[in-house]
C-alpha cells in the first residue's frame, strides 16, 4: 500500500521535481538567509548556476554548529507570524539547536509520516500506542500528526510509566506501537512477568521503530518479543523530524522520501561524494522546507544508499541502518571502522560484556588496534583454554567481518574508565 | 543433595597485572577465609586463579561484591599414599574409562596428601562411583 503515487514515480520524473524544487530552495535560501548568502558568494555560486542536481556538490555544507550559532531562530526564512511550531533537539553541550514551521511545513511532516504508517500497513482502522516523548522532541508530536493524517486512532502516551502503557496497550487493544526500540524491549520485558504466553494479552501486529541507532540483533529481539513486523523509521530535527526515511515489508532497507528530502553520501574526511553502494556519512538537503530550508546539512550518520528497486514497487532509493557516527570512525591501515560494528561483533560473543574499548596505536609505520574488553560477571569457564577461544573468536571475526588486525584483551568487570556511566569507547594514541 | 565428594572451587579471572593475586588473597583473609589449595593457570595476558576455601559460597559472595569475575566449578579430592606410582594408578584409572583430566593439582592437609581433579561436570558422579567402586579414597572435605 502507498500513500502517495509520487512514492512508485518514475526516477526521471522524480529527479525532474527533485532538480525543480532544489532549483527554488536553492534561489530562497541565497535571498532570505545573510548566512547562506555570504557562504555562496565565497564559493564564488550563484543560485543560477544549479542546472543539474549534481551541481549541488558546488554548494558548501551545513553543520550542526552553524545552527546553534544563529541560537535559536538566525537561519529561519520567514517572519515568526508565518512559524506555528518550534521544536528543539537536546543539547547536551552548550546550546541546543531550534528548528521552526510553518503551516505548510507541518504539512509535508504530516504527509510524509502518513507515509511511514501507510508502509508499516497502519491505516484508519488502527489503534496507534505512541510511546515517543512529547514536547520539544520532535518524536512524539511526529508521530502523533502522522497517525492522525491516517485516520486511525492515536493513544498519546508517551515516555514512561511502563506498567500503565502496557495496560492501556492491552485495554484499548493497540496494533500498532511507536516508540524507540529499547522501549519497546523494556515493555517487552516488564510484559513478560505475566507469564511466558503474555502476547496473547496484546493485539499488536506491527512496530515503527526510530531515534537510536539499533543494530540487527536487537531488531530481531524487539520482533519477536512482540510478535510483530518491525519498520524502522529515520529522521532528524534540523531535517523535519521522524520521516526521512523507512523500512517497507519487503526488506530492512528504509525508503527516503526523496521528493522532499535529496540525500548524498560523502566521504567524511574529504568532502568528495561517494558512488552509489559506498559507505560515508549521510548529506540531507530538505527540498521543500520554508522556515528553515537547509544545504546539504552533515547528518553526522554513516550509511550507504541504493537505487536498485524494491519488491514493494516504491521507486525511492533507499538507505542502510545507520552503521556508525562519523565522528567515530577509526581508519585503521587504510580500513574504516566503526565502533558499532566491533560492538555487532562484541554483542555476539559470549562471556563477555559490552563494555570495552577500542586503543588505536602505531607501531612503527602501522597502526594497530587493541580492543579490551570486560568479561562477564561470572566468567565462563574456569579453563583457560575456553577463555582464550573467546578471544580468539572474537579477533577472527574481527578481521573475517571487518578486515581488521586487533588484539582482543580481556579484562575485568569494571576495569574500563567510564564517564558519565558510560564506558570510553574509543582512545586514539596516534594523534 | 549434594553427593559426597563433590567440592567447590572459586576460579578467579585475572588480568596479568601487579598487585593482583595480593587483592583476592588480602580479600580472603580479611574475611577469615583459609585458602586449603590455590592453582594459577596463567594465558599471554589473564590468567585464571584457582582456590579451595572452607565456604565456597560466601567467598564468590565478597569476590563479586569486590567486582571480580568469579565462577564456582565442582571439582573432587583424591587421597594419595605417599609412594611411587600412586598418582599414576589413579589417572590410569580415569584414562582407562574414558575420563579426561581438564586439569590437577595438589593439595595437603595435615592428615594427608590428596590431588585435587577437574573432569568434565557431567562425569563428575559416574567418576566418583567408580573412583570409590575401585577403592580409592576421595576425600567428603578438605
Amino acid at each position: 500500500m502507498l500513500w502517495n503515487r509520487i512514492e512508485s514515480a518514475r526516477r526521471e520524473d522524480l529527479q525532474t521535481l527533485q532538480l525543480e524544487r532544489l532549483k527554488d530552495t536553492v534561489e530562497r535560501v541565497y535571498t532570505l538567509t545573510p548566512f547562506y548568502r555570504e557562504k555562496f558568494d565565497e564559493a564564488g555560486i550563484k543560485p543560477c548556476d544549479i542546472t543539474r542536481l549534481e551541481d549541488l556538490q558546488k554548494l558548501p555544507f551545513t553543520r550542526k554548529k552553524d545552527l546553534r550559532d544563529h541560537y535559536p531562530f538566525g537561519l529561519f526564512t520567514v517572519p515568526m507570524s508565518e512559524v506555528v511550531r518550534v521544536h528543539s533537539s537536546s543539547g547536551t553541550t552548550g546550546k541546543p539547536t531550534v528548528v521552526g514551521y510553518t503551516q505548510a511545513d507541518m504539512d509535508i511532516w504530516d504527509e510524509v509520516m502518513a507515509r511511514v504508517f501507510t508502509m508499516s500497513g497502519a491505516s484508519s482502522e488502527d489503534v496507534v500506542h505512541n510511546g515517543y516523548g512529547y514536547g520539544l522532541f520532535t518524536g512524539g508530536l511526529g508521530f502523533h500528526n502522522g497517525a492522525e493524517t491516517v485516520g486511525a486512532t492515536i493513544v498519546p502516551a508517551s515516555g514512561g510509566f511502563t506498567e500503565r502503557q502496557l495496560m492501556l496497550m492491552r485495554d484499548f487493544q493497540a496494533t500498532v506501537l511507536a516508540c524507540t526500540p529499547s522501549f519497546a524491549l523494556h515493555m517487552a520485558e516488564v510484559a513478560s512477568k505475566a507469564g511466558s504466553d503474555y502476547l496473547k494479552h496484546y493485539k499488536l501486529k506491527a512496530g515503527i521503530f526510530g531515534a537510536e541507532p539499533t543494530s540487527k540483533g536487537l531488531k530481531e529481539e524487539v520482533s519477536k518479543a512482540w510478535g510483530i513486523d518491525y519498520h524502522e523509521v529515520y529522521g532528524l530535527s534540523e531535517i523535519i523530524g521522524p520521516g526521512v526515511s523507512c523500512s517497507c515489508k519487503e526488506s530492512e532497507l528504509l525508503h527516503i522520501f526523496e521528493d522532499h528530502f535529496y540525500a548524498e553520501i560523502i566521504d567524511p574526511k574529504t568532502g568528495e561524494v561517494l558512488p552509489e553502494g559506498e559507505r560515508g556519512e549521510l548529506v540531507i538537503t530538505p527540498l521543500t522546507k520554508q522556515a528553515l530550508p537547509i544545504i546539504r546539512y552533515r547528518t553526522g550518520d554513516i550509511t550507504s544508499i541504493t537505487t536498485e528497486p524494491c519488491k514493494c514497487g516504491r521507486t525511492l532509493q533507499r538507505m542502510e541502518s545507520i552503521v556508525g557516527r562519523a565522528d567515530d570512525m577509526l581508519i585503521v591501515n587504510g580500513v574504516n571502522v566503526y565502533p558499532s560494528q566491533i560492538e555487532h561483533v562484541i554483542a555476539n560473543a559470549e562471556g563477555v560484556t559490552l563494555n570495552y574499548q577500542i586503543i588505536a596505536d602505531k607501531k612503527g609505520h602501522l597502526d594497530k588496534l587493541e580492543i579490551q574488553i570486560e568479561v562477564s560477571d561470572e566468567v565462563m569457564s574456569d579453563n583457560v583454554s575456553e577463555v582464550e577461544k573467546i578471544k580468539k573468536d572474537i579477533q577472527s571475526s574481527l578481521l573475517n567481518n571487518l578486515y581488521i588486525n586487533a588484539a582482543v584483551k580481556l579484562v575485568e568487570p569494571r576495569s574500563i574508565e567510564r564517564s558519565m556511566g558510560k564506558a570510553v569507547r574509543i582512545v586514539d594514541k596516534r594523534t | 543433595m549434594a553427593i559426597a565428594g563433590k567440592i567447590k572451587q572459586v576460579s578467579i579471572f585475572m588480568e596479568n597485572k601487579m598487585g593482583e593475586l595480593t587483592d583476592v588473597t588480602t580479600l580472603l583473609s580479611k574475611n577469615n577465609l583459609s585458602i586449603k589449595s590455590i592453582n594459577l593457570a596463567e594465558a599471554s595476558d589473564f590468567g585464571l586463579l584457582r582456590v579451595i576455601v572452607d565456604d565456597a559460597a560466601f567467598a564468590k559472595e565478597i569476590l563479586d561484591a569486590a567486582g571480580f569475575s568469579v565462577k564456582i566449578t565442582e571439582i573432587f579430592a583424591v587421597a594419595i599414599e605417599d609412594h611411587v606410582g600412586s598418582f599414576n594408578e589413579v589417572v590410569r584409572l580415569l584414562s582407562e574409562n574414558g575420563i579426561n583430566i581438564e586439569y590437577t593439582y595438589t593439595l595437603s592437609n595435615k592428615e594427608e596428601g590428596a590431588f585435587v581433579f577437574k573432569v568434565n561436570p557431567a562425569m563428575i558422579s559416574n567418576t566418583l562411583q567408580l573412583l570409590r567402586n575401585s577403592g580409592v579414597k576421595v576425600l567428603d572435605r578438605v
